[in-house]
């Protein structure tokens, strides 16, 4: 292929095993880190689509650093090999408000990013811009303990969280676009905690394809 | 002396745009790092990745290609700078310089103070090849069917292994579709590294990635020593355009050269080059002109201070041969006037 023509144009026998060998081992990378299976994640406005944001992020980190949030985290190895230094949503650092105060709306994160692997669609508002979907661990939350806790509840924006007649909140589906200010303000575990082996907040945002899988609770 | 002072000045130069990046991390601007580096929507975006986000995509990026075209004339007005005067992986290898790297070092360090009989000799018999070849095909008058001089040849490209790898990384990420060689580019792995040892001091993030990153790093650069010249896909790429960066390039001032001068065959410049580039006879050299980084090691290690890297070449005809040969070799025969 493209080898064999740079052969003929003088390209020596060593430097054709080196580039040849370097090929595919590069080729055996990319197979390798597209198929090993990774879980989807909660991506920042504009990353909803997997395939177009994987395909075009240079992993430059401009995203991450504009962000007046600073919800954006790099992606760990933890997150799978050809997710690293991608852009995530960690809602324990923060939450999107879409830049609704600091930038008119106008998400920052897009309209930094080079490649337009962050891309709105046309007409994109907050509410259809669904970064994920908030699931509450009942066991693990306050208000389940009749504690009267109702900071989610209160720190919604998209009246996406009501409260039924026990005081306990409730996540509406469709109103929630996946912001995080309900998990971000939860202080399940960070300032109380009614069991032990708590492993995270009591309302977490998780990406819609996990939604029905995660439903019944991650506890 | 003030032998290696453009060295201490590249490193000062890499180091600054570490400390940039870094300084962008945290306070928030958007600079960006070498993968896309600039300030909020403008980005210089890193060839290899433009090309490979691209072809991931199966799109056209107006902004990208944009990008593309501007890395482009700056590497026609600069030539390779990138190479030794940002990208940090040269340091790197420098700093732990390998077993071969370190004996070259000492033979070059007292072969240019003067050296003994034995290394004097080393140095004699490697130049003697290049000086007797030089003589055979470097007289303009003997190239009548070639109307270019022999220093034309300077500005030819050869493809080497790094075009392959380049053409490897691009093919792989047209077949799987996201930018594969960025996974392990040790460049933007450098930035990355730094980004997560400020996280772990500012976030106590802890990940295995803080381990991943430098030992592919470590892999790649340390034990694979001929990276830049033989692997490094972004150095395939800013070699296939730096033939036509004619500006700053390494230029031999005959009067002063001990070889033109005195006839001593001292190919110290040769020697000292780490793309081993001949500056004296470039049609020659192993290694093209277009692969020079303008690190400036020859002009800082040679005896004479002949090699200067003029904005302009000085004389057009006497120096670097004019596109038609016929004119070059009338300007040459004015000069002999």
């Amino acid at each position: 292929m493209s080898e064999e023509r740079e052969q003929s144009a003088g390209i020596t026998r060593r430097g054709f095993a080196i580039g040849a060998g370097c090929s595919l081992a590069l080729l055996g990378l990319g197979g390798t880190a597209k198929y090993i299976a990774s879980d989807p994640k909660c991506r920042p406005p504009g990353g909803q689509e997997e395939d177009g944001l994987i395909g075009a992020c240079l992993r430059c980190e401009k995203c991450r650093e504009v962000c007046p949030n600073g919800v954006i985290a790099p992606a760990h190895l933890e997150d799978g090999f050809i997710n690293t230094r991608t852009p995530l949503m960690n809602f324990k650092l923060g939450f999107c408000d879409y830049c609704k105060e600091s930038h008119e709306g106008v998400p920052q994160c897009v309209e930094v990013c080079p490649t337009r692997a962050l891309a709105l669609p046309e007409g994109a508002t907050p509410e259809n811009v669904i970064i994920g979907k908030a699931i509450i661990t009942e066991p693990w939350c306050l208000a389940y303990g009749d504690t009267g806790c109702r900071t989610c509840v209160d720190a919604c924006k998209y009246e996406a969280l009501e409260l039924d007649e026990y005081n306990r909140p409730h996540v509406i589906y469709d109103k929630c676009n996946g912001c995080g200010e309900c998990e971000y303000v939860c202080i399940s575990m960070t300032a109380a905690s009614l069991q032990t082996g708590v492993t995270d907040r009591a309302i977490v945002v998780r990406p819609v394809e996990l939604y029905e899988e995660l439903k019944g609770g991650l506890a | 002396m003030k032998k290696g002072s453009t060295k201490t000045l590249r490193t000062v130069t890499v180091f600054l745009a570490l400390v940039l990046v870094a300084v962008g991390y945290y306070s928030h601007v958007g600079i960006g790092n070498v993968s896309s580096v600039g300030w909020g929507a403008l980005s210089l975006i890193c060839p290899v990745g433009a090309i490979e986000a691209m072809l991931a995509t199966k799109t056209f990026i107006p902004q990208v290609f944009i990008s593309l075209v501007v890395i482009v004339v700056l590497i026609v007005l600069l030539g390779k700078v990138f190479c030794s005067w940002i990208c940090p992986i040269p340091v790197f290898q420098r700093w732990f310089p390998g077993r071969k790297a370190r004996m070259s070092k000492e033979s070059i360090h007292s072969a240019s103070q003067g050296g003994d009989d034995s290394e004097k000799a080393d140095l004699a018999v490697d130049t003697e090849a290049s000086h007797v070849s030089s003589e055979t095909s470097c007289e303009p008058s003997s190239c009548g069917s070639c109307t270019t001089a022999c220093g034309k040849k300077t500005s030819e490209f050869k493809l080497d292994s790094r075009h392959a790898v380049l053409g490897g990384a691009l093919l792989s990420t047209a077949i799987f579709g996201f930018p594969v060689f960025c996974l392990v580019c040790p460049v933007g792995l450098t930035f990355a590294t730094v980004l997560l040892v400020m996280r772990l001091f500012s976030f106590g993030e802890t990940t295995w990635t803080l381990f991943l990153f430098p030992l592919i790093i470590i892999v790649e650069v340390l034990f694979f020593r001929k990276w830049c010249s033989k692997i490094c896909p972004i150095g395939a790429f800013t070699s296939l355009v730096s033939g036509l960066n004619k500006t700053f390039r390494a230029t031999v001032d005959e009067t002063k050269c001990l070889r033109t001068t005195q006839g001593v065959e001292c190919g110290i410049c040769h020697k000292v080059c780490p793309q081993n580039i001949n500056p004296q006879n470039p049609s020659e050299s192993p290694v093209t002109m277009n692969n020079c980084t303008k690190c400036r090691t020859c002009a800082d290690n040679c005896p004479a201070k002949a090699i200067s890297f003029p904005l302009f070449p000085k004389k057009p005809g006497a120096q670097v041969p004019q596109k038609s040969g016929i004119k070059g070799t009338d300007t040459l025969v004015e000069y002999a006037e």
